[in-house]
């Protein structure tokens, strides 16, 4: 149901569009029409990055510019294609769906007179930020110029404050459409400098909020050591961890999910020889792959942006992808300080990172390493080779009750708040048959027979059904009707919790794939609630 | 400005996203198949087995297949589909 609606709301970038020209109290249409007034003249060759959904690309292209615009997000660029299209400039603009760390690909294209970027950088990780503006300096002419207009902080106290409030709904609507959060470039004059750039001139807006930097290539060139270490990692438990632990137990489906900057880590001390682990930026993640090998081996940790999602469901979702773990490594400026080219994938991202792409691409060697975390010392010893136990997914008890305690956590908000507000009354048989079926469901789930959630519902609904019938019969003996409906209620619950709980294991199918049978048996319980009691004078 | 996508086309998305997801099945094409095993390095329910005698892989659980699509992606040789 939430992702329904999330679904619904992705679909609509031209909300996006509204809120940001409100937000911005109209004043970035103003700038944005500013900067294609001054630097998009006629012939003009420029590159947007991040276009979004086509403001500016429209704005340069009706003064003659013509545009190589790329955004990550394909829903951003099916609107600025709208947007083209209905204003008779898709001659003038070539879209490209692309992430900002590709750019490198645009070779062809380049050079370019003119890179403009419009509320871009905000959502990048500072190591790409001052990567992109690195890859820039390559792609542009020789008297070429970058302009970036973006969010900054303001000096003034109050404005920081009244701006902060505003950002809100704003951030909350870029993340929907784009899974990406947003923080203000306020170190933009430091960040220029170390990629090699002099600042033309800056403009303010609304009180230092937004600002539009324009800046060209230093004759001194970018600064020299290109890696970029973010850190040490240690297995460490502190009280932000245990908060963190508390909320991924019950909460982790729902967002902020719990993330890590992306970039590069050290665990132990490396040196140019040791291994190049990548993973995802889950904060759990993370930890857990940390946990697992600190103080056992030293090591690279390179950890990709897969939007604060786990890898299995990131590689699956297309949030964790080749192009992130090539960007991530390009970012990196690993190569500067390995002596090796051979990185190791969990193999659950196989699912969605293409190998060969990054093979490809990066010349780099892809080996999928194991499964789980706690393997990576032994596979590591055999010379990166895998057991057959190592390589297979399995679902022990341990896994399943904190797997299912995580889905309770999702569904027992969506069904018992409701219940809470709206029928007290069953609130505590509720929510007590909700707990029992779910957990004896995740405890006996590798007997109960049945190839899928849907097959397991059958044998399950016989249990919970002869459990209520002995409950009923020896210790709250009830009239038929109230048996009638309980017997329904335990039965609906036990076809749910089967069906729904089929996506926590990762020995079945997606859950998704038994939504229209839900829906169906749910139509029929409704209508057998409905006619059995009229049919035989309960009421 | 293009409006919401009526409720229609979501349920119907959904209804496809299940249809695939119930039915999809391994079809692999042993022929194109060279041996090189990324299908086995990286499935994580064990449908595949190499076969180094032949320089193929055998494809020999398709009741445990999860549908994930790792092995699709990872063929080079496009040996593999998932429909």
């Amino acid at each position: 149901m939430a992702t329904a609606f999330m679904k619904w709301l992705e679909r609509r970038p031209a909300l996006y569009d509204r809120g940001i020209r409100w937000l911005t109290f109209f004043r970035l249409a103003t700038l944005q029409r500013g900067i294609a007034e001054q630097y998009a003249t006629p012939g003009v060759h420029a590159l947007e990055i991040g276009c979004g959904t086509g403001a500016l690309t429209a704005e340069m292209a009706q003064r003659g510019a013509e545009v190589v615009a790329i955004d990550f997000a394909a829903s951003m660029l099916a609107q600025a294609e709208i947007r083209l299209a209905h204003e008779g400039l898709l001659a003038h603009v070539s879209l490209k769906l692309m992430d900002a760390t590709e750019i490198t690909d645009l070779t062809d294209d380049a050079p370019f007179d003119l890179i403009v970027s419009s509320l871009a950088f905000s959502e990048m990780t500072p190591p790409a930020q001052a990567y992109i503006l690195r890859a820039c300096r390559g792609l542009l002419a020789p008297e070429g110029r970058v302009v970036i207009l973006d969010e900054s902080t303001p000096s003034n106290p109050v404005s920081r404050f009244v701006i902060g409030l505003i950002r809100l709904p704003l951030r909350f609507l870029t993340w929907v459409l784009t899974r990406a959060t947003t923080q203000p470039l306020s170190n933009f004059p430091q960040l220029k400098t170390g990629a090699g750039y002099d600042l033309v001139s800056v403009q303010s807006s609304l009180g230092g909020a937004l600002k539009v930097w324009v800046i060209r290539p230093a004759a001194r060139g970018a600064g020299g050591d290109r890696a970029v270490i973010l850190g040490r990692l240690q297995d460490k438990v502190t009280l932000r961890t245990r908060l963190i632990d508390l909320w991924a137990l019950f909460l982790r489906i729902i967002p902020p999910y719990p993330k890590i900057q992306p970039g590069l880590y050290t665990v132990g001390e490396p040196d140019g020889n040791a291994p190049l682990l990548v993973t995802g930026n889950f904060e759990l993640t993370v930890r857990r792959l940390v946990h697992a090998i600190d103080g056992k081996l030293d090591a690279w940790v390179l950890v990709a942006d897969s939007a604060g999602i786990n890898v299995w469901c990131a590689a699956g979702g297309g949030f964790l992808t080749a192009e992130k773990i090539i960007g991530a490594l390009h970012m990196s400026g690993a190569d500067s300080i390995l002596n090796h080219r051979a990185m190791i994938l969990p193999e659950l991202c196989a699912n969605g990172v293409d190998g060969w792409k990054i093979r490809r691409e990066t010349g780099w060697g892809v080996h999928w390493g194991p499964i789980k975390a706690k393997d990576i010392p032994a596979y590591l010893r055999e010379g990166r080779k895998k057991t057959d136990a190592m390589r297979w997914v399995s679902f022990p008890l341990k896994d399943r009750l904190e797997m299912v305690t995580v889905t309770l956590g999702f569904y027992g908000l969506l069904l018992l708040v409701p219940i809470a507000i709206f029928w007290r009354g069953i609130f505590f048989p509720a929510a007590a048959s909700l707990l029992g079926v779910s957990y004896f469901y995740a405890v006996f789930m590798p007997w109960i027979p049945g190839r899928d959630g849907l097959a397991k519902a059958v044998p399950l609904s016989v249990i919970t059904l002869l459990g209520l019938s002995a409950y009923t019969l020896v210790v709250d003996p009830v009239s038929p009707y109230a048996f009638f409906k309980r017997a329904l209620g335990i039965l609906a619950m036990s076809i749910f919790t089967s069906a729904e709980l089929q996506g926590m294991s990762p020995l079945m199918r997606g859950e998704q794939a038994n939504w229209v049978w839900e829906g169906v048996i749910a139509g029929i319980l409704g209508l057998i609630s409905w006619l059995v009691p009229s049919v035989l004078g309960w009421r | 400005m293009s409006g919401a996508p009526p409720l229609k086309s979501l349920l119907q998305e959904h209804w496809e996203l299940a249809q695939t997801l119930r039915h999809l099945q391994i079809h692999f094409d042993a022929e194109r198949c060279k041996g090189v095993g990324q299908c086995y390095e990286v499935c994580p329910v064990g449908c595949w087995a190499p076969d180094p005698a032949r320089q193929k892989v055998v494809f020999h659980d398709g009741e445990r297949c999860i549908a994930c699509g790792a092995c699709v992606l990872q063929c080079p040789e496009d040996a593999i589909v998932l429909e």
